[in-house]
């Protein structure tokens, strides 16, 4: 550990620390450009430069490009270093374009604070300026090139942290160009994070383009509720509009980054553009009311309701994009007042494949983002990552990017942004191709140490699976996995099949007792669909469940706290017939979805910008998002009514649990001795044996003590191959346009998918169809046309779905269809 | 004896008091008067003086103004609000601009920061309203159709983005960079 001494100031840093992160460390900032803790040293801008007074080297150098070593004696304020930095920025400054008031990068810009700080102010260089022309990157990013100081930071990041190729530096010399090779929409979902890489202004976004300064931001740490990955965000509100979100530093979840989806998908919360989107004002039947009236209604309806037919004909609906706030609220009232539920899940398999994930996961086993990028062999079973969790496909290709072998076991024609081997497994393949490739890599003397279940669920295990399409060889891979120290099972729980999520953690157990540091990490459908499956019990019921008894009349109200059935349940026609029979229903949401459209009472609650709310991540870790502004309707966009009134337009809006607790009629929340952190640890034991009972909950990881036993035997997969002639077709997410609240941001509109049909090209060639032709595709409830996309790269005999806002999927009955050929016709 | 003599002197400066202010009121009949007659007549003001805001126009006749927020954050009575906006030609300008003169103080402060000249203080200073939500004036009765201060300042001819005038059109500029060529 080498000991130095920094503006006599002494250290001692871990061996290979750059002096200018030891320097980080002592509170010293030395000025920087292309330097970032997360793309690495170049040394391209030459304004980290300090003096090296003793030790191995001497004189000004880059305080970037050299590790601390002992002995030396480095000082950052010594007239030389500075004269040296102050130079550099004068030279960076001679070919800027001054446009510093119409640059949005103005007040938070790296290049301002670097030359205000050395003091230059005036332009000595008579010589004329070096101009570029700039490009269009696409609706998130407005491309400004006069201003680049040539620091790479931009290509670096997008080329080599985030693996994509189009965007990249062009000439030579003092004429270098970042850019793409042909203006057109940049092709990496994470393309935001140019804004906040880049020192100055050259890539700034557009959806707050010229609209607001840094210093008029109300600023406050926040959770991307997009995903169930919980990425770190910062919310910036402006004028009681949220501006911008930015991503915020988490070494365990998202790093210094945020895909594009949680980074623009935020318009919801203004109501979009106009405002008008979202639903501000309590309503009864349709008709705006107070919001003391709507909550009066509900709760003496409820109360008629439960006293007529009884408590049991009342069912209240969560979700999961609930906070831990109201999911524990919601499961506190349906047992003290009798209420069915709280029914978290539409589709029964879904709800069964996040529980038996939840419950085989345990804190040694669960990995966090930043272990997989420290990964040496990845599976990825069941997974389509750029859709369902983009960040995750992030943490991967850092372990790509250290040579970690990455496998993708999924039928559907997946992209990543790194090299992978893929292999094209039907859903009910999947297990047989992880287990053979788990039972390949454990060795006959490993098999000797394993105790009675684990060497039971290892002989058990297929032995044979056998790819011909993709040309894979499972032995050869499972020779790679016996030589990793580190390997990690990604599993989701979309496509696949109900015993896989409990099958990939015996797996992973597999691997940890044959002396690996095996790790597990789900992809879950929703940003607090670990809380929803802690609050879970075997009785618990899934709306599809809940359906019939509506339609049998049994169920007379129904309580939707941020919750859409029509968002994520098959068969519409059914769903608006049964929603019709009910006597009350009653929405609280702040999104304009279908449900509240038919709402007898409904309430608006408050988004995550404008409440203090806890999400559980995937891999079980608490977050806290604080309140970032009140909220109401956003002033910008028209001219602010010159009215005195002492109330915020469209500020009704209260966070879901306390409107549910309110429409209860329950005792007040101090009589029954609760606070907030009380309330879920109440709900939620695990919280109160980790000592979390204050509020807000401390941060820090919850995982249950795994209660099941582990090694579950392997059940024999069905045979390979359909007998019948046919497609199944099943349901995907796709990034942007399948997840609430995000789908609904209006910022993304214009990034949404094209509609897509996805299906094996020989199954395409069988059928004479082929790459972008319009198809027509009978459901059982009607048709709908959508292009079609064929690729080799997938399962034969599977048609795939994107679950996607325009997509009329809703005219299927069940969460899959099988699909006759002649189903199938070109138009 | 040196008891009359100290009540004399008394009296003799008493009376010379009087004299004196006597003599100045004389002198200053014969004076022209210095004093006004406002409203009737209206002194002119220094340009520099310090009154009313106005939002100016560019030579070419258009808003000066880029809402860079600039005027905003140093006002210290916060009484100036502005948003943002972006026109079809890539123009950034106020789609709104609102001074409260309830609360100006007429510091002068956002002259100064206005990096396009264009909120200029004028030398008018009659203020006075009836009514509060008088003073709040808009941007329609802010901007006027002529420069200011400073005529022929034209913000856009420096700065290096593509408005009035194709990137290296601007003063001091190079043609701009062909990246598809290879030629110095």
């Amino acid at each position: 550990m080498p000991r130095l001494v920094i503006d006599d100031l002494e250290i001692e840093v871990p061996k290979g620390t750059k002096v200018i992160d030891a320097a980080e460390r002592l509170g010293i900032m030395i000025p920087r450009f292309c330097y970032h803790e997360a793309l690495g040293a170049v040394g391209a801008c030459r304004m980290c430069a300090v003096k090296f007074i003793e030790g191995p080297l001497k004189g000004v150098q880059m305080s970037c490009m050299i590790d601390a070593q002992d002995g030396m004696v480095v000082s950052t304020t010594d007239q030389e270093a500075v004269d040296f930095r102050k130079r550099v920025i004068e030279w960076l400054m001679i070919n800027h374009p001054h446009d510093c008031p119409v640059c949005d990068e103005g007040g938070q810009c790296l290049l301002q604070d670097e030359t205000v700080s050395s003091g230059h102010g005036r332009r000595r260089y008579p010589g004329r300026k070096r101009t570029y022309r700039n490009q269009y990157l696409g609706p998130f990013i407005a491309h400004e090139m006069n201003r680049c100081i040539h620091c790479y930071r931009c290509s670096r990041y997008y080329q080599e942290f985030s693996g994509y190729r189009d965007l990249g530096p062009l000439q030579i010399g003092n004429r270098v160009y970042f850019g793409r090779f042909k203006e057109g929409r940049l092709e990496s979902p994470f393309s935001g994070n140019l804004v906040d890489i880049c020192p100055t202004g050259v890539y700034t976004d557009i959806p707050a383009r010229f609209k607001v300064r840094r210093w008029d931001l109300q600023r406050a740490p926040s959770v991307c509720i997009n995903c169930p990955l919980g990425c770190n965000t910062i919310g910036n509100s402006h004028y009681r509009a949220v501006m911008r979100v930015e991503a915020r530093m988490n070494p365990y979840v998202n790093g210094y980054f945020l895909c594009d989806e949680g980074r623009f998908g935020f318009s919801y919360t203004n109501g979009g553009a106009d405002h008008a989107q979202r639903p501000w004002n309590s309503r009864i039947s349709g008709a705006d009311v107070t919001v003391e009236a709507a909550l009066a209604e509900s709760a003496s309806k409820i109360a008629e309701i439960s006293a007529i037919y009884g408590p049991g004909a009342v069912v209240a609906l969560g979700s999961t994009r609930n906070s831990l706030e109201t999911q524990s609220m919601l499961s506190r009232l349906c047992r003290r007042k009798g209420w069915q539920g709280p029914v978290w899940f539409n589709d029964p398999a879904i709800y069964r494949k996040v529980r038996s994930g939840v419950e085989r996961l345990d804190s040694g086993i669960a990995v966090s983002m930043r272990e997989i990028e420290f990964a040496d062999f990845v599976i990825v079973a069941g997974a389509d990552l750029l859709n369902e969790a983009p960040m995750a496909a992030m943490a991967i290709r850092q372990a790509s990017r250290k040579n970690a072998t990455i496998i993708v076991v999924d039928p559907r024609p997946i992209s990543l942004p790194f090299e992978f081997r893929h292999i094209p497994a039907a859903p009910a393949q999947i297990e047989r191709c992880l287990g053979s490739l788990v039972k390949g890599s454990i060795s006959k003397d490993e098999l000797k140490g394993f105790d009675s279940s684990a060497k039971g669920f290892c002989k058990a295990l297929p032995a044979k699976f056998e790819e011909k399409e993709s040309g894979i060889s499972i032995s050869e891979l499972s020779g790679q996995l016996m030589s990793a120290k580190r390997p990690v099972i990604v599993c989701g729980t979309g496509i696949v099949c109900e015993s896989t999520p409990a099958f990939a953690a015996d797996c992973a157990q597999l691997l940890r007792e044959s002396g690996k540091k095996a790790g597990l990490f789900y992809i879950l459908p929703g940003a607090s669909s670990f809380s929803s499956a802690l609050l879970s019990g075997p009785e618990t019921k899934t709306f599809s469940e809940i359906l019939p008894q509506i339609e049998e009349g049994l169920i007379k109200a129904l309580i939707a706290t941020e919750s859409d059935p029509f968002w994520d349940f098959p068969d519409r026609e059914r769903l608006d017939r049964a929603l019709s029979m009910l006597d009350l229903l009653v929405v609280i949401d702040y999104l304009p979805t279908e449900t509240v459209k038919r709402a007898t009472v409904f309430h608006p609650s408050s988004t995550v910008f404008e409440m203090n709310s806890t999400f559980v991540n995937q891999e079980g870790r608490v977050q806290h998002a604080e309140r970032v502004h009140v909220g109401g309707v956003p002033i910008w966009g028209a001219h602010p009514p010159r009215i005195i009134r002492n109330f915020v337009p469209g500020g009704d809006h209260q966070p879901a649990w306390e409107l549910l607790w309110k429409i209860s009629a329950e005792t007040s929340m101090l009589e029954s001795v609760l606070t907030l952190g009380e309330l879920i640890a109440a709900e939620i034991p695990v919280f109160e044996a980790v000592g979390h009972s204050k509020y807000p909950i401390t941060e820090g990881r919850i995982i249950p003590e795994n209660s099941e036993g582990s090694f579950v035997k392997p059940k024999a997969s069905p045979a390979k191959g359909q007998t019948a002639k046919g497609f199944n077709l099943l349901l995907t997410d796709t990034i942007f346009a399948s997840r609430e609240p995000s789908a609904y941001a209006d910022t993304l509109a214009s990034v949404f998918p094209e509609a897509t049909l996805f299906m094996h090209s020989g199954d395409a060639n069988g059928a004479g169809l082929s790459e972008g032709d319009m198809v027509s595709v009978e459901l059982e409830l009607g048709a709908i046309q959508l292009k079609l996309s064929v690729s080799q790269r997938m399962a034969r005999g599977f048609l795939f779905l994107p679950r996607q806002r325009g997509i009329h999927w809703q005219k299927m009955k069940e969460f899959s269809a099988w699909i006759a050929p002649e189903r199938i016709r070109k138009i | 004896m040196a008891q009359i003599k100290s009540v004399l002197r008394d009296l003799l400066d008493d009376v010379l008091g009087l004299a004196d202010s006597y003599a100045v009121t004389l002198k200053h009949l014969f004076r022209k008067p210095i004093t006004e007659q406002y409203p009737e007549y209206k002194r002119l003001f220094a340009e520099r003086t310090r009154g009313r805001i106005i939002l100016t126009r560019d030579p070419h006749g258009e808003e000066r103004c880029v809402a860079c927020y600039l005027c905003s954050a140093v006002c210290p009575t916060d009484c100036i609000s502005i948003e943002g906006a972006e026109r079809k030609d890539g123009r950034r300008y106020p789609l709104w601009f609102r001074i409260n003169f309830a609360r100006c103080i007429y510091c002068g402060l956002c002259e100064e920061a206005c990096p396009t000249l264009a909120i200029q203080l004028t030398p008018d200073f009659e203020f006075s309203k009836y009514g509060v939500l008088d003073f709040i004036y808009e941007k329609e009765d802010l901007l006027v159709d002529h420069q200011g201060k400073n005529a022929e300042y034209d913000y856009y001819r420096h700065a290096g983005v593509s408005v009035e005038g194709d990137k290296g059109e601007h003063i001091n500029e190079k043609p701009p960079v062909d990246v598809k060529s290879n030629l110095p």
